[in-house]
């Protein structure tokens, strides 16, 4: 039992899916190959699958030039035990809730009896996720989850009420576009639109564990939206550019730490110093800056000016504490 | 292109080779000294050629440096999942893996000897005995295909659990391998099952996305079973560091696992064990290791477990210390400024991301945190983000205090101090 094994890998995939139909052509041999390939793939695969002597023999060329299978049925999709641990281990993960009711999760249990789970989930432990994650067991969290999801699928104008993160009440209609989680914070919140006479008016991100109420309107919001649009919506106009230095080991973990950035690195040759331009979304820039400042004299804000200038207060600020303990 | 392949036998290599890309955002031909530039080439092809899109490329006086660059937050499926999906195989396998589930596909079981009869007659593909022996074993390990003996003879037949008929049978099933083929543990399988059903992740983003982690899966499977069974594990690590330098050292490591630690905020993974030569637990950094092999059983292992989930409760993150490099650790005070009326969320803040620590109210708007742990060298990483707010610090060590007030005093000369300043 193998993750690392041909029999889920990209050949074998693309063969099984053009073994679906009994009969094929090159063209669609190419297509699929482009489609559903690496980059490269359409330049070795091709000539494995077509008859040409050098082939796997999966297909024979027929009088009129089409190519055909050699076996007798369309690929079957078995689930290897692999597969079916790894579904097991998930029937104990409480956010399996949100996706299955529990007579659908009893009977997936059922199936998967004599099967052992991949692992256990005190076989892990998370370090630092944040203690007030959402709440996976409630049957109101879990109602207005799929409720959400819903809407995000069929782009349902959805009205929802909710209390902010400042503890404010909103509420008024909104298009969902997708579903984001966060493992840090163990929460679920929706990228969304809201809408004013049917128009979109701003971008936004609710939490769906602030949610205390969502419903929807049965009607569907048609006007075509593209995600690209909202994160550039949200994003910031400069990136922060950081400067991090060799010592403590402060590059390996900064670009660790920010390995989930979009980012742009420069190195120094002379220093071994880092130059990294790290694209945010706005609505984050708190978060960033404390995360900046936690590692200390290592890096150092060079730019934009306002972040720079965030820092330098709560270091200014710090360092007259100190005095004053000192 | 003579001799290139997009796929690969060794999973090691390629894995370091993506951490590089991917974690120092900029490496150049001559950074890989270490391999020859043949290697180099084809790696990087490769990593092309599956991640082509999050490709990025710099031209520097020392040569084009080669980068990954991805939000992934905002991305729908792990790019690097695509490593896992390029193992070599050779034409009997692929020929094989195709033959043998359309015969066994009626739901009869037949023999070996049925099986490459069929194979001879209806398909006109010879093959001996042995191969497909040796294949049908494979399947029944990988529990695609069950052997029953009936009498002296083994029999084959196919499992018949199909993934279509799972997503029939079970609603939501779907929109579950969307989420979970996304998130840890092993996405990377839930991805092969959307993979194989033709479905896609239409529905989530996951922040803080360390992608990288599912390089580090491969690694997982034997050390949770040896977990299960109580058993050693050995490993080679390597040090980063000295990697650095030119040499690429490794360690032979012989440890008792307990618990694989998650951090979901510095993109590290580890395993926290016992050494036995040392008589102490400690964290290993699983993107620093290699081939993981279970070894004996361990008689103590229930006494050592105990032990462990005692030691573990002190631990801010998954140091356990080095006493002699801390002396003797007295619980840890640090004192926040916070205003309730105005700044309930920095309250709320500590609250939640205290870990293991107490806090009590020892002041007005003064708070305190007790922190009774192994290491506070991991505990001022976390102080530190509350910059601005630190009255006073006692306890610990001296070391991490003195660290502390030095960092602050070098930040403050770095940000310009009292002095105005103009940087952009």
């Amino acid at each position: 039992m193998n993750i690392f094994s041909e029999i889920y890998g990209t050949y074998f995939r693309i063969a099984a899916k053009l073994l679906e139909n009994e009969v094929t052509d090159e063209k669609t041999v190419s297509e699929t190959v482009r489609r559903e390939g690496f980059r490269d793939s359409v330049l070795f695969l091709p000539r494995k699958l077509i008859p040409n002597g050098e082939d796997w023999g999966l297909f024979s060329r027929t009088p009129d030039g089409d190519l055909k299978r050699i076996t007798k049925n369309a690929p079957v999709k078995t689930l290897t035990k692999l597969q079916k641990m790894w579904l097991k281990s998930k029937l104990s993960d409480p956010r399996i809730r949100l996706f299955m009711d529990d007579e659908t999760l009893s009977a997936l249990e059922k199936r998967l009896a004599d099967t052992p789970p991949l692992y256990r989930r005190e076989q892990f432990r998370i370090t630092d996720r944040f203690t007030d994650s959402d709440d996976f067991f409630n049957e109101q969290y879990i109602t207005n989850f799929r409720t959400a999801l819903e809407a995000v699928k069929h782009r349902k104008i959805v009205y929802i009420e909710f209390v902010s993160g400042h503890g404010k009440r909103v509420n008024g209609k909104f298009v969902l576009l997708k579903m984001e989680y966060s493992p840090k914070n163990g929460k679920f919140r929706a990228y969304c639109y809201l809408l004013r006479n049917d128009r979109v008016k701003s971008s936004g991100i609710i939490n769906i564990g602030r949610i205390t109420s969502i419903a929807d309107t049965g009607r569907i919001f048609r006007t075509p939206v593209s995600i690209d649009d909202y994160f550039s919506s949200r994003k910031c106009s400069s990136p922060a550019v950081i400067r991090v230095t060799t010592a403590r080991n402060g590059v390996e973990r900064f670009m660790l730490e920010f390995a989930s950035y979009e980012k742009h690195t420069v190195r120094d040759l002379e220093t071994g110093e880092y130059t990294v331009e790290l694209w945010y979304d706005r609505q984050d820039e708190t978060e960033l800056l404390i995360r900046l400042l936690s590692f200390g004299p290592v890096i150092e804000i060079l730019a934009p000016q306002h972040l720079r200038r965030q820092a330098k207060q709560r270091i200014k600020r710090q360092a007259e504490l100190l005095q004053q303990l000192r | 292109m003579a001799g290139f392949s997009e796929l690969i036998k060794n999973f090691d290599k390629t894995r370091d080779y993506v951490r590089d890309f991917f974690i120092y955002g900029c490496k150049v031909r001559s950074d890989f000294d270490r391999k020859s530039i043949r290697t180099y080439g084809d790696e990087k092809r490769r990593v092309e050629s599956w991640i082509g899109d999050y490709m990025r490329y710099d031209d520097s006086v020392r040569g084009r440096s080669v980068s990954i660059s991805v939000d992934s937050g905002h991305i729908p499926e792990n790019p690097l999942y695509n490593a896992y999906y390029s193992k070599s195989f050779t034409d009997n396998d692929i020929r094989l893996h195709f033959l043998i589930t359309d015969i066994l596909q009626d739901g009869k079981s037949r023999t070996l000897k049925e099986i490459v009869d069929v194979l001879n007659t209806d398909y006109g593909q010879l093959f001996d005995e042995q191969t497909v022996r040796n294949k049908l074993r494979e399947y029944v390990d990988e529990g695609i295909i069950i052997s029953e003996k009936q009498g002296k003879t083994l029999y084959y037949s196919l499992i018949s659990d199909n993934a279509d008929s799972f997503l029939q049978d079970f609603k939501g099933l779907d929109d579950a391998l969307k989420f979970f083929s996304e998130t840890q543990q092993f996405g990377i399988v839930g991805n092969s099952i959307s993979k194989m059903l033709g479905l896609k992740n239409d529905l989530f983003f996951i922040k803080h996305n360390y992608i990288i982690h599912t390089l580090e899966d491969i690694l997982l499977p034997e050390i949770l079973s040896a977990m299960d069974e109580e058993r050693y594990v050995s490993f080679r690590t390597f040090s980063e560091k000295k990697r650095k330098k030119g040499s690429v050292p490794e360690t032979e490591n012989q440890v008792i696992p307990m618990k694989l630690l998650v951090s979901v905020q510095t993109g590290r993974r580890y395993l926290a064990a016992y050494i036995p030569t040392l008589k102490r637990f400690s964290a290993f950094r699983l993107d620093y290791m290699k081939t993981v092999k279970k070894g004996k059983i361990c008689e103590n292992y229930e006494a050592l477990k105990a032990k462990f989930d005692r030691n573990i409760s002190r631990c801010f993150g998954v140091s356990f210390g080095m006493r002699r490099e801390l002396g003797t650790v007295t619980p840890m005070k640090i004192t926040f400024f916070v205003d309730e009326e105005k700044e309930q969320y920095i309250l709320d803040r500590l609250e939640r991301e205290k870990r293991c620590c107490t806090l009590e109210k020892s002041d007005e708007h003064l708070y305190t945190l007790t922190a009774d742990v192994f290491d506070p060298n991991e505990l001022m990483h976390w102080a530190k983000t509350f910059i601005g707010r630190i009255v006073r610090i006692e306890g610990g060590a001296d070391s991490v205090r003195e660290r502390f007030y030095s960092d602050i005093a070098r930040m403050n000369i770095m940000y310009g101090g009292d002095e105005d300043e103009h940087i952009q």
